[in-house]
């Protein structure tokens, strides 16, 4: 649905931003909500104080002839109000301001000693703190001190908090959102530049990626470089091959025609050439087909390969009853173009099938060569061996293909171009058996 | 021994066809795989030629389906690609042997031999029964060693009912694999060569008749 990153991690981090910000919100609002709460309590409880240190006693009767030391229990409508109660609820003292305001204070039922707070709603908002003592030689048995608070300035400091805390947080958030859009630049920077580049691989004005990938895209960098290499190299092997196909062609055809325009068409020299182009073609084909070593290596199972080719094999060279000695490792593999191993594996088995007297052994193994898998496949037979030019001719490249006569060369010398083309290694020794061995080593 | 031919490529097609009945095969010739299949489930053949790039079926497939429908026949697939997995795909789609396009025409002609021989459980090219023996590359007989001069159909009449041994073979059988056209089938010309070659090849005394059914040739096992 959203194919774009930068939409994709804009949208989750913005979700769990939101959410965060909600739940931070919350709890600092809760946080100073409570704060406040107990502040104004402490505030009535000091004023509960100072009210017990003003109270005089004379003859069993409490009251504040000296004043009270709170200034604003005296001035009307100042938010302050006290009110000082015996147990029957009767007033022994209340302030100038809850008089002049006409302040009511509800009947708490206060146990000696203990504070009593509450939060009154209506008529007016006001926080209620009462304590009830009790006083010797006084002619009531408990005496209740209530004072009262208004609310609203606790409530304008909450508001005004609350203000602060929003537009904080929102400058936050926008903060965040525009760091994490910068950050997505940034960040997804190297995949728009990769984007770029690639078009530009595409339109042939670059070769290769640039090396500055982060570390994240190095793999991705690389492979798409040994992609487009490998394409390349494709591309002018299908070239070269057919230009070599080409210039192979043209010389055996040129000596046909002329030799029409003698008397008699001399067979041997046609056959002659029509060997030479025969062999160009299957050694040119089969070199421009192969796809070589692949980026995306598919991994092929040796031993499957070489029990399918031996099964096909032992099919059409039946009456010939050859003995086949296996030793394979099962987990042997190579990584590459199937075809090519086959190509590479089914030239060498019908070699030794060809010219074995009746005994053909084949082994193979992957062993692990310093964190790199080698594949090491050896093929035998009883037949009378390779001859020693004709090792030199297929090994060292000295002879041009086309020059080889069909049979066993040619074959062999596909082989070992293909063999090159994966950086492997073609050998070719004497085998216990009596005849050839032939060694083949892929990476 | 009749052949056929599954070949989309005109030309050469004509040529494997001219080179079989040069050799003295029978031969049918289809130019696509539906064709070949059609022939194929016909008519009963002593080998079969199919090229893997037809048109309409593909190679691999008419010869899975002629194997899938019990024809036994042995095929040899002809591959112009040339690939080891062309090879492998029409040996286990059930073909006998393949070649590579180009070829030549001995190598066809002495593989199709080789693959018709050991269908008829041959080892070797040289059909050997007691003291009676046929050169199947040299298309020559010889009864106890020495030479005998068969003409060409006393000798096919001879190569069919060698390697068919121990079976009857009846006329009809005779004449659908080893003529071109179709005889008169009343007339008794199969008769005359069954009489004639077995004059020439006694003292072996091999080829029986089965009345009314047709003839056997007996190995010295059964005889």
């Amino acid at each position: 649905m959203n194919n774009s990153i930068q939409k994709r991690l804009l949208i989750t981090t913005t979700c769990v931003l939101a959410l965060f910000l909600t739940i931070t919100g919350w709890v600092l609002d809760r946080s100073f909500s409570t704060s406040v709460v107990a502040g104004a309590e402490e505030q009535l409880r000091l004023v509960i104080y100072s009210l017990m240190g003003s109270v005089q006693e004379r003859d069993g009767r409490l009251s504040f002839t000296q004043g009270v030391a709170e200034p604003r229990l005296t001035q009307p409508d100042s938010g302050l109000y006290a009110r000082v109660a015996n147990e029957m609820d009767q007033d022994i003292w209340t302030s100038p301001s809850a008089v002049t305001s006409g302040v009511t204070f509800p009947q708490v039922d206060a146990s000696p000693g203990l504070f009593v707070f509450s939060q009154v709603d209506a008529p007016v908002q006001r926080f209620h703190l009462s304590y009830a003592v009790i006083w010797e030689d006084v002619d009531t048995e408990r005496v209740v001190f209530s004072v009262a608070t208004d609310q609203q300035p606790f409530r304008i400091a909450i508001n005004q908090f609350r203000r602060s805390l929003g537009i904080g947080l929102g400058a936050a958030t926008l903060l965040f959102i525009v760091a994490e859009l910068l950050a997505l630049r940034w960040g997804l920077l190297p995949l728009r530049t990769m984007a770029q580049e690639v078009k530009e691989l595409e339109s042939g004005e670059r070769e290769t990626l640039s090396a500055a990938y982060p570390d994240e895209l190095v793999g991705l960098a690389q492979n798409l470089d040994r992609f487009v290499a490998h394409e390349q190299r494709s591309r002018s092997r299908y070239r070269n091959a057919l230009d070599d196909l080409a210039h192979s062609l043209k010389t055996p055809l040129a000596v046909v025609r002329n030799s029409l325009l003698d008397t008699g068409v001399d067979k041997t020299l046609v056959a002659e050439q029509l060997e030479r182009m025969e062999t160009s073609v299957t050694h040119q084909l089969t070199k421009a087909s192969a796809a070589g070593p692949v980026v995306v290596g598919k991994q092929v199972n040796v031993a499957t390969l070489i029990e399918r080719l031996l099964r096909a094999l032992q099919t059409a060279y039946v009456e010939r009853g050859i003995d086949v000695q296996l030793n394979l490792d099962k987990r042997a593999v190579m990584r590459g173009d199937e075809r090519d191993f086959m190509e590479i594996l089914g030239n060498l088995l019908e070699n030794a099938f060809k010219y074995t007297r009746g005994k053909v052994r084949v082994s193979a193994q992957s062993v692990d060569a310093g964190g790199r898998i080698r594949t090491h496949i050896g093929i035998e037979d009883d037949g009378d061996g390779i001859p020693e030019a004709m090792r030199r001719d297929v090994l060292h490249r000295g002879k041009r293909l086309d020059e080889f006569e069909s049979g066993q060369g040619i074959g062999l010398a596909v082989v070992a171009e293909l063999v090159e083309l994966y950086k492997g290694q073609l050998q070719i020794s004497d085998s216990e058996l009596g005849g050839a061995l032939l060694t083949v080593t892929l990476p | 021994m009749r052949t056929l031919i599954v070949e989309d490529e005109a030309s050469l097609r004509d040529q494997l066809a001219q080179h079989l009945k040069a050799e003295g095969f029978a031969v049918d010739c289809a130019a696509d795989g539906e064709e070949g299949l059609y022939f194929g489930r016909e008519y009963d053949y002593d080998a079969a030629v199919i090229d893997l790039g037809l048109p309409k079926i593909d190679g691999i497939e008419l010869i899975a389906r002629l194997r899938s429908e019990e024809r036994a026949f042995p095929i040899l697939v002809l591959t112009a690609r040339g690939h080891w997995q062309d090879k492998v795909n029409g040996l286990e789609a059930g073909a006998d042997d393949y070649l590579a396009k180009p070829f030549q025409m001995e190598e066809l002609l002495a593989r199709l031999n080789a693959l018709i021989r050991r269908s008829a459980g041959y080892a070797s090219p040289v059909l050997s029964q007691g003291e009676l023996q046929l050169d199947t590359a040299k298309k020559e007989v010889r009864v106890t060693g020495t030479p005998v001069e068969l003409t060409a159909y006393e000798y096919k009449v001879l190569e069919y009912l060698m390697l068919n041994p121990n079976r009857v073979v009846s006329k009809s059988e005779l004449t659908d694999h080893l003529y071109e056209q179709d005889f008169d089938r009343d007339s008794n010309v199969i008769e005359v060569f069954v009489g004639r070659l077995r004059k020439k090849i006694a003292p072996v005394d091999l080829i029986r008749t089965v009345r009314g059914q047709g003839y056997r040739f007996v190995t010295d096992a059964v005889a």
